[in-house]
């Protein structure tokens, strides 16, 4: 791993002579020199890369896998809590097209007051944010909610099987 | 003087209470919800009781019925308890925002 990415920066006789160097004692000082300036690179690694370097993986370079501390959070959210799969619904029914609270009642049947219990609780977890509007503004995905869709259709899927 | 035995396994009755509330909640989800997560979640409190269980059970048991083991047990009842306060406190946050 270390090799790999002092090839990207030295050239191969620079690369050759810093080899042997490194495999010598501690002890001399312009070893110690080549460390400081090699290792930066290759730990700064994630600093220093641009963003979207590598877009062809995912698409516009967003994340193509979700991020672990959101995951956690979502699972907990609708796993861990009472009416959890309901709040579930509401995201997956308010992924494509924007709904106020009365509609989302309607489409899923639901009690008008349960309904804006959940989104309140989806909205304090940042999950969904209401349109400034007021009187029946409708409620959407948060961005990192849409940035992580994949986590909430992998619940989906599994509440689907039942 | 406090009997911090007794205020311990009260403490443990509590936790068994608040945990029954909790795996309620779990195994309701778990019942649409087919994962590693909500089992996980199950089996977590599932210990959580059997931990307070265990902890009733001795108190019951051998502490009433060993006067020897009852005054050793008396020593560091206070430390018991801490413990068990302090899971009772975190249980019911558990449980307010699993109710929520």
């Amino acid at each position: 791993m270390f090799y790999l990415e002092v090839q990207n920066y030295l050239p191969n006789d620079v690369l050759k002579r810093t080899q042997k160097e490194f495999f010598i004692s501690n002890t001399n000082r312009e070893q110690s020199v080549f460390r400081a300036i090699v290792i930066f690179p290759v730990f700064s690694f994630p600093k220093i890369t641009p963003k979207n370097l590598f877009s062809f993986l995912g698409t516009n370079g967003e994340r193509s896998r979700p991020d672990p501390r959101f995951k956690m959070i979502l699972w907990f959210i609708i796993a861990g809590t009472k009416g959890g799969v309901n709040r579930a619904k509401i995201l997956n029914l308010i992924k494509d097209t924007p709904m106020n609270a009365n509609k989302i009642a309607t489409v899923l049947n639901l009690d008008h007051k349960t309904i804006t219990h959940h989104v309140r609780i989806l909205s304090k977890n940042d999950l969904v944010v209401k349109a400034p509007k007021g009187y029946g503004a409708e409620y959407q995905l948060t961005k990192i909610m849409k940035d992580n869709l994949n986590v909430l259709d992998e619940i989906m899927r599994k509440i689907g099987t039942k | 003087m406090v009997d911090f035995m007794l205020a311990a396994v009260v403490a443990a009755f509590l936790n068994i209470g608040l945990l029954l509330v909790t795996i309620g909640t779990y195994v309701q989800n778990m019942r649409v919800i087919r994962s590693y997560y909500t089992s996980g979640l199950v089996l977590v409190a599932a210990l959580l009781m059997i931990q307070n269980i265990v902890i009733v059970t001795f108190w019951f048991t051998l502490y009433m019925d060993d006067k020897a083991l009852m005054m050793s047990a008396d020593m560091v009842a206070h430390y018991l308890f801490v413990i068990n306060v302090i899971q009772t406190i975190g249980l019911s946050i558990l449980v307010w925002i699993t109710r929520r």
